[in-house]
Order: C-alpha cells, then structure tokens, then sequence
C-alpha cells in the first residue's frame, strides 16, 4: 500500500475521535465513533493484518455501534440534545490528558528502536488460525466461556423484574 | 516507510483522547464509547509492533482478537446495565447517580 496513505487515516482518525467525545449530541457522538473505528480498520490494512481489520469491520461497526444506537435511541428523551453532555471537570481533564500525552512522547522519544521500518514479514492467515489452534487454544477456549457468561448475565440484568 | 513511532504516537493520542472522553462525558453511553477508543489504542500498538518486530506465530495479532472479543462483550454488559439503571432511575447521567456513595 502507498505510504502516503498513512497519514489521512491516522489523522482522520483523531480528529474522528476527537469529534466522538467532544459532539454535543450523543448519537453523532456514536457516528463519529464508526468513522474512528472504519479508520483504525484502515490502519490494520496498512499494517498487513487483513484478518484484525475485517473483524474489526464486523464487530465493532457491524456489532458494537448497532448496540450503541440501540442503546442511545432506547433512553433518550425529548430534546436530550439540549442536555449538557459534558460534566464541570473539562479543563482539568483536558490540562490532565495533555500533560499525560506529553509524558508518553517524550517516552515514546526516548526509543531508539522506533525508526525501524517495516519489515517484509507478513502473518497469514493460515499461520493466525494455526496459532489460535494450537499453542493459544486454551485462552481461545476462554474467550467462549466468558461470552456464554456475559449472555446469561446480560439476560440476568435487563430482565424486567415482576 | 513508516517508522514504527508514528503507529505508537497515534496509539497516544488515541489513548489521551479516550481517557479526556472517559473523564468528561455526563452520559454513561459516552463513557463507554471512551473506553472502546482506549482499547482501540491498545490494539494499534499491538498489531504494530507484531508488524515491525516480528512474532512469528502472530502472537500480537491474536492478542489484539482477544481484546476485540473482551471489549465486546464488556460494551454488552455496560450497556445492559445502562437500560438497567435507566429502568430504575429515569436517567443516563453519571452525576445523577451516587448510590454507592455514603
């Protein structure tokens, strides 16, 4: 893939993500959530890891933003948008999340190993499925386990108490 | 080529925006969408470094399946106990809620 095409996404991405928790309605907020989440599929595509970008395509559009909506449009009321979404703690937060980026750059800064380019080493999707089968099969096996838990309590929860 | 910093530096701001969402947003709903940007920085720098420094069995790409999976099912959960809360109190807002204060 052409490498210039790295730099829209990455910042389509944060501007994305930047509009997902700054938008005043929160069903916008939840469409400009699919848009970070199409760009950081796109990533995984620059990055060679076809498979991670259809299922994040598939899960987190297809699945998780459906629930989201699901959800917003289940407890909104009318004229929400009017509400206030963000609450009194914004500019220490915002001072906070800063100086906290600034720490992880000047980390990220000290590496040296960061200017490594890309190595022509690509994992396929045979060799991911061989994996997952064989030497990280039980964490593999886990993952069912906690899904069957999460649909019984989830069940358990929004269930309409008599 | 793109230096491997680039990815994790994104992955940065990914993570600080998500963290200024998780900290600001009065609606629960919100809150959860922060996380899931949180998660998502995670997996940038997962499947990046599983790129440019080469397990050979893809160990960070299927550790980056796993977080997708986990995040699933915690937004599943969150959700359900956002129309459960909703049900009892008639809100979606996190000041409006301080049940576990004393």
């Amino acid at each position: 893939m052409n490498e210039f095409l790295f730099y829209p996404i990455a910042l389509g991405a944060c501007i994305f993500a930047l509009l997902t928790v700054t938008s005043r309605d929160i069903f916008h907020s939840a469409v400009w959530l699919a848009m970070t989440l199409l760009s950081i599929a796109g990533v995984y595509f620059y990055l060679n890891a076809e498979f991670l970008g259809v299922i994040q395509i598939l899960v987190y559009v297809g699945g998780i933003i459906t629930l989201f909506v699901f959800a917003i449009k289940l407890t909104a009321k009318i004229g929400d948008h009017a509400v206030k979404q963000t609450n009194e703690q914004v500019v220490i937060s915002a001072i906070a999340s800063l100086v906290f980026l600034f720490i992880l750059f000047k980390v990220i800064g000290l590496n040296p190993w960061l200017e490594t380019g890309m190595p022509q080493t690509t994992i396929s999707l045979q060799q991911l499925g061989q994996s997952l089968m064989g030497p990280y099969v039980l964490p593999f096996e886990f993952i069912s386990v906690i899904l069957l838990g999460v649909m019984v309590g989830a069940i358990i929860i929004g269930k309409v108490k008599k | 080529m793109i230096p491997l910093g680039y990815f994790v530096a994104l992955s940065a701001v990914m993570f600080c925006i998500g963290i200024f969402g998780a900290l600001t947003r009065r609606n629960v709903i919100g809150v959860l969408m922060s996380i899931e940007l949180i998660l998502n920085a995670a997996n940038i720098n997962l499947v990046a470094f599983n790129t440019y420094l080469g397990t050979p069995d893809g160990l960070g790409q299927i550790f980056a399946l796993f977080v997708v999976a986990i995040a699933a099912a915690a937004s599943v959960v969150g959700l359900v106990l956002v129309i459960a809360i909703y049900r009892n109190g008639k809100s979606v807002f996190t000041d409006d809620y301080n049940l576990m204060k004393w």
